[in-house]
């Protein structure tokens, strides 16, 4: 019990900045309430690129960037979890879970960081093509940054695996990469206007 | 009144000499409220002072104009960038509280705006005595170059050491760039084109800083394919025909 309550209070003692990025939060409606966040954050983004054209533009946009960071986390994170299972991989679900809700954590404070910076560009840069290119440098750089969390965070725990358990694993992470990266940007390029999706 | 005005002289001073200790100022977040005032009336008074040496060879409307912008651009930037260095910076090293991120980016503008403000005679006279336009462009780059390392300088100590430190620095250039490049952009004329009668404050929104920098490449190549077409489209805007090219011309009079 006073062990509960020493991290409760270690966990109110972070910032909000710090809650996002750390490495476990003990308890899964945490991990859930961090997810959440992670995706509420990345639509600021998606406000962001909608300011070009405005009016419904701007809740597609807000709905389509945290949905291809969604996508991932739910279809994408549940799948590689069986994989690194079958390969006997020394994950438990609650770690692959705080490693994911981590990653997508990231992935939306780094967007919502990168929204002022998208805002201006996509408002003031007159060839949509530039504008398109300058919004979707922002989402690549916040997905390849949470994408590097949740490979590091996961290869992490397969350190201390046997040699064969390791190459398993690894090999699942990598081509989960491939796989997290394909399945985002055909969600955005689906979903979001300003790549001609949902138009 | 003598205290404020001695202890901004001090951070000024500070600001100039050593940024090690401004750079720890920040990490630790101590004492913060002078050198964040510092900072930001170097900004304004070394942003003004060479925006108004800028536009000075245009007249002292645009010089006004000018010196006006400068600091608008520089502090527009940093609102826009300040919120992606602080997750920059929390996701690539460690999360610092976001007043000391904001602290360290002022303290280096502030001591990037001093640099141009020692730039600021030399700059003015230069461009009275000798430089043309494009001339002048290129001298303003330079001031700009120097005033960044400046700032780079106060940057790079003021995050986790070693390789994350360097790879969070090089994402907040990667991020002030194409930022403070478009800002300045939507603000310009700081110069004035000679060619231009009257001075405006801003100019028409017309492309972006990056499809400049992308024609200006080209053009330092010796490409003009993209000018050529820009032209002849204007010229069939304004006569209704299409432009005959020259080894055309040259053709109908042998």
């Amino acid at each position: 019990m006073a062990g509960v309550a020493k991290a409760l209070h270690s966990a109110q003692g972070l910032s909000f900045t710090e809650r996002l990025v750390a490495q476990s939060l003990q308890t899964v409606v945490a991990e859930g309430a961090r997810a959440t966040w992670g995706l509420l954050l990345a639509a600021t983004y998606g406000v962001a690129l909608g300011t070009r054209s405005g009016g419904a533009e701007l809740w597609q946009h807000a709905l389509g960037v945290p949905a291809g960071l969604a996508s991932v986390a739910l279809v994408g994170v549940p799948s590689l979890f069986v994989f690194l299972a079958l390969v006997d991989a020394p994950i438990s679900p609650t770690g692959a879970l705080s490693v994911a809700t981590r990653a997508l954590s990231v992935s939306g404070l780094m967007l919502a960081g990168l929204a002022p910076a998208a805002a201006l560009f996509v408002t003031t840069i007159d060839s949509g093509g530039i504008a398109a290119l300058a919004g979707g440098v922002g989402l690549l750089l916040a997905g390849a940054i949470g994408l590097v969390h949740l490979l590091n965070g996961l290869s992490r725990q397969l350190v201390q695996a046997a040699p064969v358990v390791r190459a398993g694993g690894n090999a699942a992470l990598a081509v989960f990469a491939l796989f997290a990266v394909g399945l985002c940007l055909r969600v955005w390029w689906a979903t979001l206007p300003l790549f001609g999706g949902a138009s | 009144m003598n205290r404020d005005v001695t202890e901004l002289l001090t951070v000024t001073n500070e600001l100039l000499r050593s940024p090690a200790s401004v750079a720890e100022r920040c990490r630790e977040d101590s004492d913060l409220r002078p050198l964040v005032l510092g900072s930001l009336l170097a900004i304004v008074v070394g942003g003004a002072l060479f925006g108004a040496a800028l536009g000075a060879p245009r007249g002292a409307l645009q010089a006004l104009y000018a010196g006006v912008k400068l600091p608008l651009a520089m502090l527009a930037a940093l609102v826009v960038c300040a919120p992606a260095f602080h997750v920059l910076n929390a996701g690539l090293a460690t999360p610092r509280p976001f007043r000391a991120i904001v602290a360290l980016t002022l303290a280096a503008t502030g001591r990037a705006a001093l640099v141009l403000l020692g730039c600021t005679p030399g700059l003015w006279l230069a461009m009275d005595v000798a430089l043309g336009y494009h001339q002048a462009v290129l001298a303003a780059a330079g001031c700009y170059l120097l005033a960044g390392i400046a700032a780079f300088g106060v940057v790079a100590r003021g995050l986790t050491p070693g390789l994350t430190g360097m790879m969070t620095s090089l994402a907040f250039v990667c991020v002030l760039l194409p930022v403070g490049g478009q800002t300045a952009w939507m603000l310009r004329p700081f110069l004035g084109r000679p060619a231009q009668q009257e001075v405006p404050f801003l100019r028409a929104r017309e492309s972006s800083f990056a499809d400049s920098v992308m024609t200006s490449a080209w053009s330092a190549a010796g490409i003009y394919s993209r000018i050529e077409h820009e032209a002849r489209e204007l010229d069939e805007g304004v006569t209704g025909r299409s432009r005959v090219p020259v080894e055309d011309r040259i053709d109908a009079f042998r």
